[in-house]
């Protein structure tokens, strides 16, 4: 124990020295603030975009009750009325931001038909998109891996080459506690900058304190010792300093970009989706036509959904609200088996990626930290049918007044039901990230023990 | 004599069992990343085909409806794949795919396939451009870090010297050699791609996309030699192998890693924009109440009215040849359309500030040069994608616009009535003609620039430092 406090503080001693390695500590360091930083203002500024929704609303209204200053047809008001179903981020989504910059954060209901309303995009740059986000997560899961790699490719060639290693092995030490030493003190320092930088991001986020504080930190810590494993499996092959420098970065270029962007693709191939595209147009058609059927027909296909209405007069006029918004509704229930199995088909390419991801720990790191998040997919589709719920909520609401042929006044502005969405985590996804990172780490750490027993370190 | 150490380079590469390795891995990536894009392209296309076709179909045979009842069925616009985007598919992943097209409202455009998978879409895709952009770089450091560094440590540099080489030479026999071992892997890949886009029925092989494709080539190739050229330079600066390799490593995770991400989420934070219910928010008021806020929409509408009762010489709107609502619709939407017009630019712009600041970042980073540049002549960048946007636009108003004046040609009274099913047909459909290389020529200039700019810049600041450069 004593030899291995004397190796480590010698460490300690070394890295202090080499300015190279402290100047790249403290760029990581100001990276990882940058992306707290980051991260906490564009969720700010989604927050401050959001918050300008109500307004838009009460502006709307106002406008309403100045075009129809008395008692009104509640038809006019679904029609021009306009909400918003909002999907408000977690305070953990400062942290990792997912895709809540691919996914629209709001969705703007009118009482017409849901399906060409649900999927409208918000303004983006697509170029920002592209590049992705510099959150922490991207920090922790991209940049640390390459911190870890700069400590450590020399971790026993560097002595070597140097010509240490001869004279430390001529010491009465075992060359295991020699690795074991170097790789501590590696693994305080990368964890001391990595959790440090999470405790900030969580204080500067004001993330609330539950159990997603400890599994973020078991989850970093965890992904910091895969590397580290990694490190060690490459040490134990005890080649030269540059081509441990190569086989590391082979190995970050194979587990963070290569099998990412080849299982993306395979992903792809293997869960065809069926289009969005299909179902908008199938809707259009289906609500379109309902002014050509005959009244009759599409009310009595209504009324067999909605027995309570069905006691009201029959159309006789031209034009009327109910029959209007009943074949609004029909033209969402004639596609709403492919809007499912389009919900249901981007569910299971993310189930398919859940399931792969064990290919590299890059990926249910990444997956894992946006899961704890709530700024993935699932979390989308949720808001969606939130959204979905909410419209539904808003057709209940509306109905009465347009088949009893209530007056809508200005009072039942308020009376209007309204919606709130907030990310809640996948805290399964999670856990699963958890166990897959542990078996990650137990694979690299066995596999790299295995070679330093294998084959006993050499002085030259 | 450059010649013989150019060829000693190229032969010693070919040899070396680590670079047939890594080359046949990059070669397999770019045939695979080929392949795939052009799948992708493939079935993308012809979805979108199918669609857009189907949709045409669907609007010529409506029946016997009212033009403004036409308007509001509307129609969509597909956006067609460009040729070369199989090779770069640019922002075409985060960008939507179908706009639809009806009265007086211009809708976002959905659907982009981004949208349709999980976060692994963030880690990159595997396009051909991937490989060119950031891995065929990692080769080429590989291959080129000992270039001075090793003759150094061997002893061998010395000796050269002694045959009356100067250093300078060294180093363009040396970059000689190595460019050529970078051609012979990434030359067949090109050559592939270049044959499955002229022989493929699908793409329309014009002397657009010929000249679109070549400078592609050529672009990569000085991407390539600037690369090259750095390496060469960089190992002949350092004093190991050891720090040639960890000096250009550090920098391409700089250049392509770091910085791309980091300006463009620099542009965002410095160019704030609004979002699109805001933005429809700001056109409805302005369209209400008047871009100056004293020109209503109501006043219009009369005043339309009270010139059309004096023009006619009648008393009131019964006796017009025109129906009034009409002539007001079509007035509407001219105007709407106009305010709608000015937000949509002013975005656009906002989002040109935002990626200038990337543009900018390419006369430091060669990465961030390319990037655009590639994905300018693919047609797959953010202009292209306007572009189509306001072709959608353009298609929207003159349809709007000639049902609405078909609506004014049926007289008052018109809500009664219905045209007949004949009408729709002889209206044209959408065809998106991708604009041509003439056309996105302005906005490749800064990219192409700060790329000559960096070719000369190191061929000439680079060697010089080399040829400094101490020889034990």
């Amino acid at each position: 124990m004593h030899t291995f406090r004397i190796l480590f503080s010698a460490e300690w001693h070394h890295f202090r020295a080499a300015k190279g390695l402290v100047l790249l500590c403290g760029l990581l360091l100001a990276t990882g603030l940058y992306g707290i930083y980051y991260g906490t203002t564009e969720i700010e500024r989604q927050r401050q975009h959001l918050a300008t929704l109500p307004e838009l609303t009460r502006r709307n209204i106002a406008e309403l009750k100045e075009k129809f200053p008395g008692p009104a047809d509640a038809g006019d008001i679904g029609y021009y009325h306009s909400t918003f179903a909002v999907h408000h981020p977690d305070s953990w989504a400062a942290l990792s931001l997912g895709l809540r910059d691919v996914n629209p954060t709001y969705v703007k209901l009118r009482l017409l038909g849901l399906q060409n309303q649900l999927y409208a995009a918000d303004n983006t740059n697509p170029m920002k998109t592209l590049s992705g986000n510099f959150d922490l997560a991207f920090v922790l899961v991209y940049l640390f891996p390459l911190l870890i790699i700069a400590l450590s490719f020399n971790l026993l060639s560097g002595e070597r080459e140097e010509g240490v290693l001869p004279l430390l092995l001529a010491q009465p030490v075992r060359p295991a506690v020699v690795v074991g030493a170097k790789l501590a003190f590696r693994l305080v320092l990368v964890l001391t900058l990595a959790l440090l930088l999470s405790v900030v991001g969580m204080l500067w986020a004001g993330v609330p304190p539950d159990g997603r504080v400890a599994s973020w930190l078991v989850l970093t810590t965890l992904y910091c010792l895969f590397w580290l494993g990694v490190v060690l499996v490459v040490a134990g092959l005890q080649r030269p300093s540059a081509v441990n420098a190569v086989s590391l970065l082979g190995v970050w270029l194979l587990l963070v970009v290569l099998v990412p962007s080849l299982l993306n693709l395979g992903v792809a191939a293997a869960r065809p989706v069926p289009q969005g595209i299909a179902l908008t147009i199938q809707q259009r058609e289906e609500i379109h036509a309902g002014w050509d059927r005959p009244k009759a027909q599409t009310m009595s296909r209504f009324f067999a959904l909605y027995p309570q209405w069905r006691d009201t007069t029959t159309i006789r006029e031209r034009f009327a609200w109910r029959w209007y918004y009943a074949f609004q509704h029909l033209g969402d229930l004639a596609v709403a088996r492919q809007a499912a199995a389009y919900a249901q088909g981007l569910q299971q390419r993310y189930d398919l990626v859940e399931k792969l991801n064990l290919l590299s720990p890059a990926i249910s790191a990444q997956s894992s930290l946006n899961a704890l998040a709530g700024t993935d997919l699932p979390t989308h589709l949720q808001f969606q049918r939130s959204a979905e719920r909410h419209h539904d909520a808003l057709r209940a609401f509306y109905y009465p007044f347009l088949f009893r042929r209530v007056a809508f006044t200005h009072a039942d502005y308020a009376q209007e039901p309204t919606h709130t969405f907030i990310s809640a985590p996948e805290l399964t996804t999670v856990q699963h990230g958890l166990l897959k990172l542990l078996l990650s780490v137990a694979l690299v750490h066995l596999l790299g023990l295995g070679l330093l027993c294998v084959r006993p370190v050499t002085p030259r | 004599m450059i010649h013989s150490i150019a060829q000693k380079e190229f032969v010693s590469t070919l040899r070396d069992r680590r670079f047939v390795v890594l080359s046949g891995l990059v070669l397999a990536l770019l045939l695979a990343a080929t392949l795939v894009g052009r799948a992708s392209y493939r079935s993308l296309q012809q979805e979108r085909e199918l669609a857009q076709g189907t949709v045409n179909e669907q609007f010529r045979n409506q029946p016997a409806r009212h033009p403004h009842r036409v308007a509001h069925y509307g129609s969509f616009a597909f956006r067609p794949k460009s040729g070369l985007s199989l090779l770069d598919a640019g922002v075409d992943t985060y960008t939507g795919s179908v706009v639809y097209l009806e009265a007086h409202q211009q809708n976002s455009v959905n659907f982009s396939q981004a949208q349709q998978s999980g976060s692994l879409i963030r880690f990159g895709e595997m396009t051909v451009a991937f490989v060119l952009q950031l891995l065929v770089p990692l080769l080429i450091i590989f291959l080129c870090f000992g270039a001075f560094t090793q003759e150094r440590e061997t002893g061998m540099l010395k000796l050269l010297l002694s045959q009356g080489v100067s250093l300078r030479q060294v180093a363009w026999g040396k970059i000689r050699g190595l460019s050529q071992a970078v051609a012979l892997v990434v030359a067949p890949a090109l050559g592939l791609a270049a044959a499955l886009l002229f022989t493929g029925e699908e793409f329309a092989a014009g002397p657009d996309l010929l000249l679109r494709l070549l400078l592609f080539g050529l672009s990569y190739a000085l991407y390539f030699f600037l690369f090259v050229v750095g390496s060469v330079v960089v190992s002949a600066r350092q004093a190991s192998s050891r720090a040639a390799l960890v000096t250009l490593l550090g920098l391409w995770i700089l250049g392509c890693i770091i910085l791309p991400k980091a300006t463009a989420n620099l542009g965002a934070s410095l160019y704030p924009t609004t979002t699109k219910a805001q933005m429809d928010a700001q056109v409805h008021e302005q369209a209400q109440h008047g871009i100056n806020g004293h020109d209503p929409h109501d006043q219009r509408a009369a005043a339309l009215k009270a010139a059309l009762l004096k023009q006619y010489g009648v008393d009131s709107e019964e006796k017009l040849p025109v129906s009034v609502a009409g002539l007001q619709m079509a007035a509407g939407e001219a105007y709407s359309a106009k305010v709608y017009q000015q937000h949509f630019a002013a975005l656009n712009a906002t989002y040109q500030r935002q990626n200038r600041l990337s543009d900018w970042a390419g006369l430091l980073n060669p990465y961030q040069a390319i990037r655009p540049l590639s994905m300018g002549l693919a047609g797959s960048d953010f202009a292209h994608y306007v572009h189509f946007q306001q072709a959608a636009e353009a298609y929207r108003y003159m349809l709007v616009q000639r049902l609405n004046h078909l609506q004014a040609g049926m007289g008052y009274g018109d809500k009664e009535r219905r045209l007949d099913a004949r009408t729709w047909r002889e209206l044209p459909v959408f065809a998106y003609h991708a604009p041509t290389l003439g056309w996105a020529w302005p906005h490749l200039l800064l990219p192409l620039a700060a790329l000559l700019l960096w070719g000369v810049g190191l061929s000439w600041l680079g060697l010089r430092l080399i040829s400094t450069t101490s020889v034990t």
